[in-house]
Formats: structure tokens, C-alpha cells, sequence
């Protein structure tokens, strides 16, 4: 991929809301996940979840009367779509809205909306359905929503592929720059997962952890005694610019994304390939996309998944394409501390990484206590590191065994210098 | 409670929007910039707080508040 560049970042999650929040608590790795209170999950046989707080204090021109016509999932997303463009420092009047796209990932739709609509259907008939459920519910309603408030007009596309669809969404959208049919792209994510039926489907599929007595303990992807991820709700979106309309504007130049592949597992509807064949020839493809050479990738932002089948499948993927060296990278999946966001958790991931690279450290994969033989990488445990990052992959997969790799690299020295304090919290 | 403040309260309640912005001759996509689901909202509610139904076909002819209340009171004195 040719010179697009990330020039805005915005995130909505568990740890907080905008990335200067997001970075302050990521970092001390710390545990964000606690028991669902916002409806009766006492029968679910998994209870937990990373869930937003304060959304509704972050105001900007978000009505009352537009948020009634919404889902939590669209909310998000426009509040992140916010934060991105007040972070790039992008003001829309100054861009042909003709040519400015937007590229979401979701898996799930606005179900807490839904659900009650669907309620009022069963007992009051058709009458009883609020006519906003239209465009409240499906998968790219934050889609529409965001190109409503902003008044975006350009070619832009949702996609639904399971937790890989916001990584694919950001790849769409990064290709569609690079082939100059816009200017400016908002891509990402967002999930809403924390829902009575939305829960219910995803236990139903039975990926979910059930440690639900020790919630911050729950998500342990790479850990022997794991027993699945922990859904969360959040949403994150970047801005694409290509490198030399950024610079002209003197934009944040954060990271550059240099290639993005996808393939198929074709074996199973549940468990990924064992040998992780599929996957490996993913890395390598973005690899060789990318130009890099396998000695230069400094980390690698892993999916994580906290199943046998996806921990054990995922480190023989990177031990098959990095030899030897696979055990010198650093492995981790920050998403332990917060929960996995399912369709928006690759935008987070990227956003994750990205300030990884600016301030020399990579967030930890907490709940790692008892190494398995079989996953035997440096996982980065429940402790931040220091380094160096300039190369980095981000790994992104879906049920039904859908692989996705994306390439990333710091821009010059965009690196801000620090050290961790006592705490072993990071300081500037 | 006249027709009229029915139907202001009815439309402040569903568009949270204040009393003053609700303007009797112009059109309410106009001046409160209603979409097309605000409005199904605003006549089902109407439905429901006056007992009366509104077909299609009126639908297509309301678009200020003076139309709606024209609409719910010849409605009310032909019953």
C-alpha cells in the first residue's frame, strides 16, 4: 500500500473514552471487565463484559432528540468519529464531503434498540414498533448515521466478518485512497454486544469465558486454564489521508498502514485450522505487501481469542512464518484487559498499537499465569515493556475461520520519550 | 387542554425540542428539520392521544401545525 497514512484517532472503550484515557489505563495493566448490570444476566452461563462509561456526558452536538433515534452502537461511533476528527485536527468545511468515505466494521447491529422494539411487536402488533427502529438496528446504521450528523457524501461501505470486520473495514478504506476515489476516509468500528439477546447469541456460540466469580481474571488468551473471551462494548475509528495531502495540511502523522491481506481457514465452522496454515499465509502476504522483511517486525498485536483452538493455531501461524525469531517478538493481546469488541476490536487493536509505537511501550496480555506447552511465544504477560517499535502486524479473526493481517510502520521518530514511573505507570 | 396545546406537547415530548421552536404556519421539516421517521413518530402518537386514525393519504397533506390541528379538529367534529 502506497503512503496512507492514520492522521486521527478516536476510541470508546471499557478503559476509557479518547486516546489519551485509553492510553493512561491500558497501560498499567489492569483488568476493566466487571459483571453486566444493565439487565438481568443471573442465567447467562457468561455475565461479564468490558462496558462503556460517561457516553452520555460526552455532549458535541448529540441531541437528546438524535440519540432517541439510535442505537448505543451508532452513539458510540459518532462520538468516536468525533474524537478522531477533532484529533486529526480536520475541520469538514475544508473537504469535498463528495470525496470523504466512511468504512465500519460491525458483526451484531444495534440490538438493545432492537430488542425492545421487537418486545412491542410481539405485544402491541405492528403499532407498537417505533418507526426509528428502521434505521436504528442493522449492521450499517452507524454507518448512515455518522454520514447524516456530518453531512458525508462519498463512497463508503460496512462490512460484517465477524471480530476481522473492522480491520477489513480500515484496509477497504485505505485501498479506496490509494486508488484516489476519496480524500478522506473515517474508518473503524463498533459493537454493542452488552445486550440481553446480543449475549445470549454470542454464549450461545460458546466462545465466551464463564469465570464470572473473578471477572478480572477472565480473559486469559495464550494462558493454559483459559476458557474464552470476554465480550466487550466500544468502538474505535481513525482517519486515512494519503501521506502527501496529510503533510500539506500538517496533519498528525501517527503510522502509516503498508498492506493488508485476508484469506479462509476452509476447515471448520467453529474451531480455526489447527496447523494454522491459512493464517500464516495471511502474515506472509502482508508481509510481502508491506516489504518488510521478517527480521524488521518489532510486534505483533495478536486476535487473541482465549480458546485452544485459536491460541494454539494463532502461535503456529507466527512460529511457521517467523522460524527461530518467533519467540524474540513480542505477542500480546491488550484486549485481555477490557474485552473483546468483536466487530470494532481490530480498530482497537490498530489504535492500541499505534501508541505503542509512540511511546516505546507494548500493553501486556494480563492473566497469564500458567504457560501452556503448546503456546510458548512472549506473550508480553500482565506487565508493560518497553521497546522500541517501528514494524508491527495487527491480527484480526472471525468465526468460520476468516484470517486477517495488516501492516503497520512509525512515521520518522513520531515517538514520544518517557520512562514508567514507580507503579511502572508511563510518565512523560 | 385545546387541540392545539395537545398537539404542542405531544411534539416536545417526541422531538425534544423547546416550546419556542415550534412555529404554527411553517413547515415542520422546515423549521424543526423533522425527517420522514420523526414524522410516522409524530402521527402515530397523534393516533394514539386523539383516538383517531390518520390515513395515508392525509399524511401526505400535513407538514405545519396549523395542518394537524386543522386535520384533528375536522376529524373530531365529523365523528
Amino acid at each position: 500500500m502506497q503512503d496512507i497514512v492514520i492522521t486521527g484517532m478516536g476510541v470508546v472503550a471499557p478503559p476509557g473514552i479518547g486516546t489519551a484515557d485509553f492510553w493512561h489505563h491500558v497501560q498499567e495493566g489492569r483488568s476493566f471487565v466487571s459483571p453486566i448490570t444493565r439487565f438481568d444476566s443471573s442465567l447467562y452461563p457468561s455475565r461479564i463484559a468490558g462496558q462503556v462509561n460517561g457516553l452520555e456526558s460526552y455532549k458535541n452536538g448529540f441531541s437528546a432528540r438524535l440519540l432517541k433515534k439510535v442505537d448505543l452502537f451508532s452513539h458510540m461511533a459518532l462520538v468516536t468519529s468525533d474524537l478522531a476528527l477533532k484529533d486529526a485536527k480536520i475541520d469538514l468545511r475544508n473537504f469535498n464531503l463528495h470525496r470523504t468515505g466512511i468504512f465500519m466494521g460491525n458483526t451484531l447491529g444495534g440490538w438493545l434498540f432492537a430488542e425492545t422494539e421487537l418486545r412491542d411487536l410481539y405485544l402491541e402488533g405492528r403499532d407498537g414498533v417505533s418507526p426509528y427502529m428502521a434505521s436504528a438496528w442493522f449492521p450499517a446504521a452507524p454507518q448512515g448515521q455518522i454520514s447524516i450528523f456530518y453531512g458525508i457524501k462519498g463512497y463508503s461501505k460496512t462490512v460484517v466478518a465477524d471480530r476481522a470486520g473492522s480491520l477489513m473495514a480500515i484496509a477497504y478504506g485505505a485501498r479506496t485512497l490509494e486508488r484516489g476515489k476519496l480524500d478522506l476516509v473515517l474508518a473503524g468500528g463498533t459493537e454493542a454486544p452488552v445486550t440481553p439477546y446480543a449475549l445470549l447469541c454470542c454464549n450461545t456460540y460458546d466462545f465466551l469465558s464463564r469465570k464470572n466469580d473473578t471477572p478480572e481474571n477472565a480473559y486469559a488468551p495464550f494462558d493454559k486454564n483459559r476458557d474464552g473471551l470476554v465480550v466487550a462494548e466500544g468502538a474505535g475509528i481513525l482517519t486515512l489521508e494519503r501521506l502527501h495531502d496529510a503533510q500539506r495540511r500538517n496533519a498528525p502523522l501517527y503510522a502509516r498502514i503498508c498492506s493488508f491481506y485476508t484469506n479462509c481457514d476452509g476447515y471448520d465452522r467453529v474451531a480455526f485450522e489447527p496447523d494454522g496454515t491459512s493464517l500464516a499465509v495471511a502474515i506472509e502476504e502482508a508481509l510481502k505487501e508491506a516489504g518488510f522483511d521478517k527480521d524488521s517486525v518489532d510486534y505483533i498485536c495478536s486476535d487473541g481469542a482465549a480458546t485452544a483452538s485459536g491460541d494454539i493455531s494463532e502461535t503456529r501461524a507466527i512460529k511457521k512464518v517467523f522460524g527461530r525469531r518467533a519467540k524474540e517478538i513480542p505477542v500480546s493481546a491488550p484486549k485481555s484487559m477490557f474485552g473483546n469488541m468483536l466487530g470494532a476490536q481490530g480498530s482497537v487493536d490498530i489504535i492500541t498499537t499505534v501508541l505503542s509505537m509512540m511511546y516505546g511501550t507494548i500493553c501486556p496480555t494480563i492473566n497469564y499465569k500458567n504457560p501452556d506447552p503448546e503456546c510458548d511465544l512472549d506473550y508480553v504477560p500482565n506487565k508493560a515493556q518497553r521497546k522500541d517499535i517501528k514494524r508491527a502486524l495487527v491480527i484480526s479473526r472471525g468465526r468460520g475461520g476468516i484470517n486477517a493481517v495488516m501492516a503497520l510502520e512509525r512515521i520518522g521518530n513520531n515517538l514520544i520519550t518517557g520512562k514508567n514511573n514507580e507503579e511502572g505507570r508511563y510518565v512523560s | 387542554m385545546s387541540v392545539e396545546q395537545g398537539v404542542r406537547e405531544l411534539i416536545i415530548e417526541i422531538l425534544s425540542v423547546q416550546p419556542e421552536e415550534i412555529k404554527m404556519e411553517e413547515k415542520l421539516s422546515d423549521s424543526l428539520g423533522v425527517d420522514s421517521t420523526e414524522m410516522v413518530n409524530v402521527i402515530l402518537a397523534l393516533e394514539k392521544k386523539f383516538d383517531l386514525h390518520i390515513n395515508d393519504k392525509q399524511i401526505t397533506k400535513i407538514s405545519s401545525l396549523r395542518d394537524i390541528i386543522t386535520l384533528i379538529e375536522s376529524k373530531r367534529a365529523a365523528a
